[in-house]
Formats: structure tokens, C-alpha cells, sequence
């Protein structure tokens, strides 16, 4: 038997290329939507991974870094690198913020670390690491800033001197990189006149002011205009050493809160970004039901277009499933343009997103499953509509 | 003595029930002999619509009696199980309008029947040429269907029915579309086939121009059928 399905998708197959490429477009968002949740969850996963930390210390009873705020004295290190199993420990800064360079503006993740401690950046595509103790920076490249610019963060100008790649927050903006000093001033360091003020409320404080104890003042003073808190410690455990263990006796010695990698996973795919995920879920339910929707009505207006041949069909003997499959391949042969419309531009638009979008071929190869059963599903009603079709029709009268 | 092609004795056709009921065919009696063209005339409502579907098997008569070739295929009930089987192998149709099928080319409009029954691809094709042949299309085979005339497109559509050497055709005013020339030459042909094949051919038809051409008529006026009379149409 012929494909009937085939002859007449070949004989329309400008109105059939047409309606595929629509559909195909809408298909194409739903990919790059799941391609934005990836790339959601899978920044989180490199922003754990290339800090190169296997435990995150941070402020009791907060789910800092990333997700809350969390503050810890900067020589906390210091005790936590006594614990046995630990190998090395980095303070780490985080602040978002807007900072302006030669072309305009961009927004970004100041990180403040040590080199050659956990925190640090884990590679460069471009330039080298940061080599003096202030006013350098190694920049993401979706900042859009290049090697050797100028950047002006609060009171300071940074030279940019390295490059890297993927090094965004989970809210997918680039990571700025400067030393750990620069990043605490610009955290915790206020403006000249918010200084003075606060020495001359200071200095009219009778209890920070005393006439008997000389220096008081401007120990009290020192300390308003400094700071030595961090985000996070970061720590790198020896070989061998239980990373369970070694958070447990944190958590009951050092009155520090820490978590494993499985622990910031959890914390930030699952809490993090749970909110943004569920919004993306609900944009591809409406996307695939919406696609569904389309590929039922195109397959039903076109089934109806030929009411008249299959009332012929089926006059002159054909059977039921001849119709039927003629009408399933039509809508699968729909979706599988669609998808490979859909495929390719998700693809082709993916790199102009701001936020990586991750396109897994799991997701791919499921995509197209999807797309062929909704399309297998959206068939049914043009196919009922078929089979109701009275071969007396053919026969006028 | 052959049996006839397609006999029929007190067929008759309801629609709806109680008060609303409406009988379309009120005992019907026809007799057509292999290789005849008769003619069905009648006005609009008169039944012949409705015959021509009980005979195509699409609908089911209420009550009386139809044999194809001797076979009984309805006695008060439907005597065959494969009704679909019946259309296919034993009834071909010619409509007003050909009603081929647009996305199918010509030999594939006419080879698509003996491809529902079973034959394979390429001999069905064969068929189809010859068909085509036959009927002085043989030229078009491999043309769309938009890219024929009218008369080519009902010459297709007759291959089609004949395609199958379906001993009976039945045609639903096909020559209505067409001007007197390419009317009677659908005619003649459905006469050579029928003379050719042993075809029995029931054509419906309002046309005058072609009514003098058929040797029997039968003229069929609130669901009742009247026979014109042999001797009349040869005088």
C-alpha cells in the first residue's frame, strides 16, 4: 500500500514545511527553556566546583553563602585549619553589585579571596592570575570586559589581568574576582562622610569617650572603619579524610555551620533555584499543552480539508486503520519538522542568551519523544473526526 | 441464462421513525444484466440517491431483497459480513464530480483500489496503466490530478471504478459537470467498458442529452421505480 500520509505531505509540502517551522519555533522555546533550567542548575554546580572547596564553612544557622547571608570572622581559618582532615582553607567575599566600566555598566558578583586558596578561581582562558595585593581583577568573560580595561568598584580602580569562563552566581551574573582585602573594603568599608558622622557620634558617646581611658576612642573608631568578617571559609580536605566528619566536628566545636558539596547541591538546586525552576516548569507545561494544542488543531483543520477523499477512501474499501495511520503519520510527521526546527534554533540562539543555556542531548532525545507523543496524541481527535466521516457522503443526493 | 448482474424485488427505505418517518424507497424493483448501461432518472427527492446507497452497500435498506451476480447480499438483513470487502471488490463507483484524490498521482488514483485489496505495489500500478489505457488516459498516468481536464479527470475516475473488474458500477450523474461533447463520449465509454468488462452500469441522471442514449431506463418517482419500456425507446 502507498503512504498515503507521505503523497500528501509531498503534494502540500510548502503548507506543511510552513506550519512545521511554526511549530517548530514554539518547540524551540520549550527546548531552550529546559536548556535555561539546565543551565541554572548546572551554574550552580560550577560556581561549587571551581571554587575548589569540599566544605563550606559559614555563619550558624544560615544557608550562606549563596542563599543567605552569612558572616565569620577572617581568622577563623585559623582554628578550622587545626582540625585534622583539613588541608588548606581561603576566606571568600560575595557581594552583588553594579560596576561601571569604559562602554557602560554590567552586573556582577564581586568575590574576594586569597590566591593559592580554596576560593580561586580554577582556571583562566586568558591572561594570568592575580599577582599584586590590590587593584587587580580576573574577570568573567560574559562581564564583557577584556584584558587590561579599567574598572572602577566604589573607591578604586582594577585592572582586569585574567580572564575566565563560566564563573557566574546562581542568578547568572559574572563573577569579578579581586583580592580579598579589596573585596572586604568594598563590602564593608563606608564613604567618607558616613565615617565622619559615625566618629562624631562616636566621639559624643560618653561610653566610648571617657575622659580616664586614653585611646579608647579610636580603638572604638578603628574598628568602625574596618572590617574582618567574611562570607564563607572554604576548605580543601587532606586525601582520605571523611568531609561528613570533618563537618561534624565544625559544627560542634567551632559554632560554625558547614556543608559538604552535597550539602551547597542541595542547598542550591533544590532551595536556591527551586523557585525559578518551578517557573520554568510551568512554562514548559504551558509550552508543550499550548504545542499540543496546535499541533491537534493544524492535524484536525486538515483532516477536515479531506473530508471529501477519505469519504472516497473509505467508499472504495479502505479500512479504518488506513485512514487513521494515514492521519497518525501526518501528525508525527509534524512533529518531527517541529522538532528539528525547534532542535535546530534552540541551538542556534542558545550562545545569545544572557544566561547559559545548557542543551543536553538526554533532554534532546526526550524532547523529541514528547514531541511525537503529543503530536500521536493530538492526532486523535482529527482521527475520530476521520472515522465519523459517512462514506455516503461521497454519494451526493 | 446468466444471472443478472444486480437484482432487486421490493426493496424499500425508511428514514426516522413514528411521525417524522420518511419512506424514501417504497418497493423497488430492478433488474440489470451484466454488460448493460441502464439509465436512473428522477427528480430531486425521488429516491435515487438513496438506491444508488443501498446498492453501494453505504446504507442499509429496511426491508426486500438485493442479489449481485445471484449472490444475495441483502434479505431483509445484510447477508455479507464485510460490507467494506463488498464496496471494494464487487461495486464501483463513478461520482458527479470525480472526486480523485488530489495528493495522488494518476496512476496512484487508480492503483490505490487494488492496493486496498491486497495486490502489491507494482503489479496494482500495472493494472492502474492498463486501465488508463484502456480509456485513452494512458498518456496522463504519471500527471497530477489539478494538471487534468474535466473529461480526463472523469475518464481517471472511471478507471478507477473499473480498475477492479467490479461487475457493477454505479455513477451518480457523471456527466453533469461536462459540456454535450465530453458527456456522451463518458457515456460511450461506459457503454464499450460495459460491453468489454461484462460490466453492469447503473447511471443516475437528470442530463436530456444523454437519457436517448441509454437502451433501458428506469424512471423512479416517490420511491417507486417504473420501467420504460424497450420497444418504446427503440421506436
Amino acid at each position: 500500500m502507498i503512504n498515503l500520509a507521505g503523497r500528501d505531505i509531498l503534494y502540500g509540502w510548502g503548507k506543511f514545511v510552513f506550519t512545521g517551522l511554526g511549530l517548530g519555533l514554539l518547540i524551540g522555546v520549550t527546548l531552550s527553556m529546559a536548556g535555561i533550567y539546565r543551565g541554572l542548575v548546572d551554574d550552580g554546580r560550577v560556581l561549587l566546583q571551581n571554587g575548589g572547596a569540599d566544605l563550606w564553612v559559614v555563619q550558624r544557622d544560615t544557608l550562606g553563602p549563596y542563599a543567605e547571608p552569612s558572616s565569620v570572622r577572617d581568622d577563623a581559618y585559623r582554628g578550622l585549619l587545626g582540625i585534622r582532615g583539613v588541608a588548606a582553607a581561603g576566606n571568600v567575599t560575595y557581594l552583588t553589585m553594579q560596576i561601571q566600566h569604559q562602554r557602560g555598566e554590567v552586573r556582577v558578583m564581586l568575590v574576594g579571596f586569597e590566591p593559592g586558596h580554596p576560593g580561586e578561581p580554577g582556571y583562566l582562558v586568558a591572561g594570568r592570575p592575580i599577582t599584586r595585593a590590590h587593584y587587580e581583577a580576573i574577570a568573567d568573560l560574559r562581564s564583557g570586559l577584556k584584558l587590561g580595561e579599567r574598572i572602577r568598584i566604589r573607591r578604586h580602580e582594577y585592572t582586569v589581568v585574567g580572564l575566565t569562563r563560566r564563573m557566574v552566581s546562581s542568578g547568572g551574573d559574572p563573577m569579578i574576582f579581586v583580592p580579598l582585602k579589596d573585596a572586604q573594603e568594598v563590602q564593608f568599608l563606608r564613604d567618607n562622610d558616613a565615617l565622619v558622622n559615625e566618629r562624631a557620634r562616636t566621639a559624643a558617646n560618653p561610653a566610648f569617650n571617657r575622659p580616664g581611658v586614653p585611646g579608647l576612642l579610636e580603638a572604638v573608631q578603628a574598628s568602625q572603619a574596618s572590617s574582618h568578617n567574611v562570607n564563607v571559609v572554604m576548605l580543601r580536605l587532606a586525601p582520605g579524610a571523611d568531609e561528613a566528619v570533618v563537618a561534624r566536628e565544625i559544627r560542634r566545636w567551632k559554632h560554625l555551620e558547614a556543608y559538604t558539596r552535597a550539602d551547597m547541591d542541595e542547598i542550591l538546586v533544590a532551595k536556591l533555584i527551586a523557585t525559578s525552576a518551578k517557573q520554568i516548569f510551568m512554562f514548559l507545561v504551558i509550552l508543550s499543552i499550548v504545542s499540543a494544542a496546535i499541533v491537534a488543531f493544524i492535524i484536525y483543520t486538515m483532516t477536515l480539508n479531506k473530508v471529501r477523499e477519505i469519504a472516497v477512501l473509505k467508499l472504495i474499501g479502505a479500512r479504518n486503520r488506513t485512514i487513521a495511520a494515514m492521519i497518525l503519520q501526518q501528525a508525527l510527521g509534524l512533529g518531527a519538522i517541529g522538532f528539528i526546527v525547534g532542535k535546530t534554533a534552540a541551538t542556534l540562539w542558545a550562545p545569545i542568551f544572557p544566561k547559559y543555556v545548557l542543551l543536553l542531548p538526554g533532554d534532546a532525545v526526550l524532547g523529541a519523544i514528547l514531541v511525537l507523543a503529543i503530536s500521536a496524541l493530538a492526532s486523535i481527535v482529527a482521527i475520530r473526526a476521520a472515522l465519523r466521516v459517512d462514506p455516503a457522503t461521497a454519494i451526493g443526493g | 441464462m446468466t444471472q443478472p448482474a444486480i437484482e432487486i424485488s421490493g426493496l424499500t427505505k425508511r428514514y426516522g421513525e413514528g411521525d417524522a418517518a420518511v419512506d424514501a424507497l417504497k418497493g423497488v424493483d430492478m433488474i440489470v444484466q451484466p454488460g448493460e448501461v441502464v439509465g436512473l432518472i428522477g427528480p430531486s427527492g425521488s429516491g435515487k440517491s438513496t438506491l444508488l446507497k443501498c446498492l453501494g452497500a453505504v446504507i442499509e435498506p429496511t426491508s426486500g431483497r438485493m442479489a449481485l451476480a445471484g449472490e444475495t447480499i441483502y434479505d431483509n438483513g445484510w447477508k455479507v459480513s464485510d460490507l467494506r470487502a463488498l464496496r471494494r471488490d464487487r461495486i464501483g463507483y463513478v461520482f458527479q464530480a470525480p472526486y480523485l484524490i488530489p495528493f495522488l498521482d494518476v496512476t496512484d488514483n487508480v492503483a490505490v483500489l487494488p492496493m486496498l485489496a491486497g495486490v502489491s505495489n507494482a503489479k496494482a500500478r500495472e493494472r492502474a496503466r492498463e486501465m488508463l489505457a484502456a480509456l485513452d488516459v494512458g498518456h496522463r498516468a504519471q500527471a497530477q490530478v489539478p494538471q487534468l481536464s474535466g473529461g480526463e479527470q472523469q475518464r481517471v475516475a472511471i478507471a478507477r471504478a473499473l480498475v477492479n473488474r467490479a461487475p457493477i458500477i454505479l455513477a451518480d450523474e457523471p456527466t453533469a459537470p461536462l459540456d454535450s461533447e465530453r458527456a456522451l463520449t463518458v457515456i460511450r465509454i461506459l457503454n464499450e467498458m460495459a460491453q468489454r468488462f461484462g460490466t453492469a452500469i447503473i447511471v443516475v441522471t437528470h442530463d436530456e442529452k444523454i437519457i436517448p442514449t441509454f437502451r433501458r431506463i428506469y424512471h423512479i418517482r416517490d420511491g417507486r421505480t417504473y420501467e420504460e419500456a424497450g420497444e418504446a425507446r427503440a421506436a
